[in-house]
């Protein structure tokens, strides 16, 4: 008999995750992620909703496979990419996390965050804030993101969103 | 206010030079001229008319620095405002789009219906208002040319231009091939993306016309794509470039090139070959029946469009339409897009905006190593040892008057042409930009 996550466990998962990417562990990172993950993060088609349907309206980030998101490391982590070199200082405040719902396999939980991001090329720092909904399933002994859905509430881009500062 | 635009442009085709000075992204009156005789003082791009399709729809823009209110009326009739109150000038509409009968000024509720009507100044009986205002008219400033071109709309703050259509010229064509990917003609994939960049606007219109930076600050997405070649299955996000050998620097023989117009519109293009990474691939047939071999071809082709100055359509990887905004010499917005032809399958949308997002999002996985490029670009503007800058020469002894056998197909007319293979990648269709430019800030004096 297992037990439904609690939120002190969903915590813990949310604060490494930020911790991983905070301080660029990003193998560990993606091992967080479930083979079939979906990593989303909506655009914003008015100025008070965003996007809802990924397949008929554009979001700043759809991934379905944690293939993708390894992708997006190869390239941060390449050194070919003028954008990525160096690499920003970033890090991840995660808080109001609720556990929405839970079974013993799966949960939903929601948070919110914000992410202080210094780019060390241009001398500025900038921050970005939203809120996250996860899906959690347990696999085995451990619970791994099934589902991350971001929604990025200032989305004017100042020149770069790598998916390090959300 | 004076410009010597030769202070800026070093154009002396005989000789075989064209040098643009780095101060073009960087001065203050420079900037300033451009916004007053480019930007507020001639056509530019609004946005599309399925921005606002039902009666009463409107949607916001800018034309330079002026806010802009386009707008259809109960009638069907589209027209475009500045959208500022002619009471105190507060901006009328607050959102990007909306639908609304009237238009109440949230400051002082001034209102206004959907032909830019006057309809109540408040309290206008009590107001001892003298018989000269009383005689004014109370509606909204309209934009002084406005013109709708195949659903792109356009609009000038001076009225001293010339029609639409001779503006266009032959480049209209390069719209018309967007236009006509479906008889329904184009529409915007709900949902906008802005970013800003810490340069001038120029950059901008340069990048999107630049073959030649492609192998250079896209390598780590390259890479990505030769990853995903090996490797293919149903997860991975497909894209045509990887489908597609006319960048390569291996490959041989013509694979495209480019097309000048007057008044600085310019188009890059390769040949991408009718492919089933291309979203349209599922029209293919279809469109070669309505507009013949030729003009389904070049729907086909990769193809980098600017429509001076605000203007530009990029079908490469998938379709993106943006608009420029200059905020300053070294900060520049961009609104963007994804383009799409309407009525298209769920499989071929999904494909499109798919390759959309990895490619040209800036959260995305090319468009932010331009964007960093050009904000390279303009920290190294202040060396001015040698202000000239020496990237416009490419292409110089390749490039003709008129055009070739691959504008014949479409009955195309540029100016100047250039046929390249990949590693021509030419420059010389920038001259057509900065000439454009020298000619409208030419007499600022």
């Amino acid at each position: 008999m297992t037990a439904p996550l609690t939120r002190a466990q969903a915590e813990e998962l949310l604060f490494r995750e930020a911790m991983l990417i905070d301080t660029r562990q990003y193998d560990a990172w993606l091992a967080m992620f479930t083979p079939d993950v979906e990593f989303w993060m909506p655009a914003w088609r008015s100025e008070t909703e965003t996007t809802t349907d990924p397949d008929r309206e554009l979001s700043l980030i759809y991934y379905k496979g944690r293939r993708n998101l390894e992708d997006r490391v190869m390239r941060l982590t390449s050194g070919l990419s003028t954008a990525s070199t160096p690499p920003p200082r970033v890090v991840h405040v995660v808080s109001n996390v609720l556990v929405t719902a839970a079974d013993a396999d799966i949960a939903q939980v929601s948070a919110v965050f914000t992410c202080h991001r210094f780019d060390v090329r241009m001398n500025r720092a900038e921050c970005f804030f939203g809120r996250y909904d996860y899906a959690l399933r347990r696999e085995g002994a451990d619970w791994l993101i099934a589902r991350k859905k971001i929604t990025l509430l200032n989305d004017t881009i100042p020149t770069v969103v790598d998916i390090t500062s959300i | 206010m004076t410009i010597d635009v030769s202070a800026y442009v070093d154009d002396r085709p005989d000789e075989g030079i064209f040098r643009v000075n780095r101060a073009i992204f960087t001065d203050e009156q420079v900037f300033e001229a451009e916004m007053a005789r480019i930007f507020e003082g001639g056509w530019v791009f609004l946005g599309l008319e399925a921005q606002a399709p039902a009666p009463h729809d409107f949607f916001t823009t800018f034309a330079g620095r002026v806010p802009i209110l386009v707008q259809r009326d109960g009638e069907g009739v589209l027209r475009a405002f500045v959208n500022s109150c002619p009471h105190k000038g507060a901006r009328l509409a607050q959102t990007q789009a909306g639908n609304a009968r009237l238009h109440v000024c949230p400051y002082h509720s001034w209102s206004f219906d959907s032909a830019g009507r006057s309809k109540a100044v408040k309290w206008q009986k009590a107001g001892c208002y003298s018989a000269a205002f009383d005689q004014q008219d109370h509606g909204l400033a309209v934009v002084p040319r406005f013109a709708n071109y195949r659903g792109f709309l356009f609009g000038s703050l001076s009225a001293d231009v010339p029609p639409l259509a001779e503006y266009l010229g032959e480049a209209a064509k390069l719209l018309d091939l967007v236009a006509d990917q479906s008889e329904e003609g184009a529409e915007l994939v709900p949902g906008q993306v802005t970013f800003t960049y810490q340069a001038n606007w120029k950059l901008q219109l340069e990048n999107c016309s630049d073959a030649y930076h492609f192998t250079s600050a896209h390598p780590s997405y390259i890479r990505v794509l030769e990853r995903r070649q090996q490797e293919t299955s149903g997860e991975v996000v497909a894209s045509v470039w990887e489908n597609s050998d006319y960048w390569k620097e291996e490959t041989q023989g013509i694979g495209g090139g480019s097309y000048s117009f007057p008044n600085g519109h310019v188009l890059n293009w390769g040949v991408f070959g009718i492919t089933p990474a291309i979203p349209l691939y599922e029209s293919a047939a279809v469109l070669a029946e309505r507009h013949g071999e030729g003009k389904r071809d070049w729907m086909f082709n990769m193809r980098n469009l600017t429509i001076f100055p605000n203007l530009q359509v990029a079908e490469n990887a998938s379709s993106q339409l943006r608009v420029i905004r200059p905020i300053s010499p070294g900060l520049t917005e961009m609104r963007t897009w994804c383009i799409a032809p309407k009525g298209e399958s769920d499989a071929a949308r999904r494909q499109r905006i798919r390759q959309y997002e990895d490619f040209f999002n800036p959260t995305g996985m090319a468009t932010p190593d331009d964007t960093v490029s050009y904000e390279n670009c303009q920290i190294g503007f202040a060396g001015t040892v040698d202000p000239w800058l020496q990237g416009y020469a490419r292409g110089m002894t390749a490039s003709v008057e008129g055009g070739n056998r691959f504008s014949d197909r479409i009955g195309l007319n540029p100016a100047r042409s250039v046929l390249a293979d990949s590693q021509l990648c030419d420059e010389t269709l920038y001259h057509a930009y900065y000439r454009a430019w020298a000619e409208r800030l030419g007499d600022v004096a």
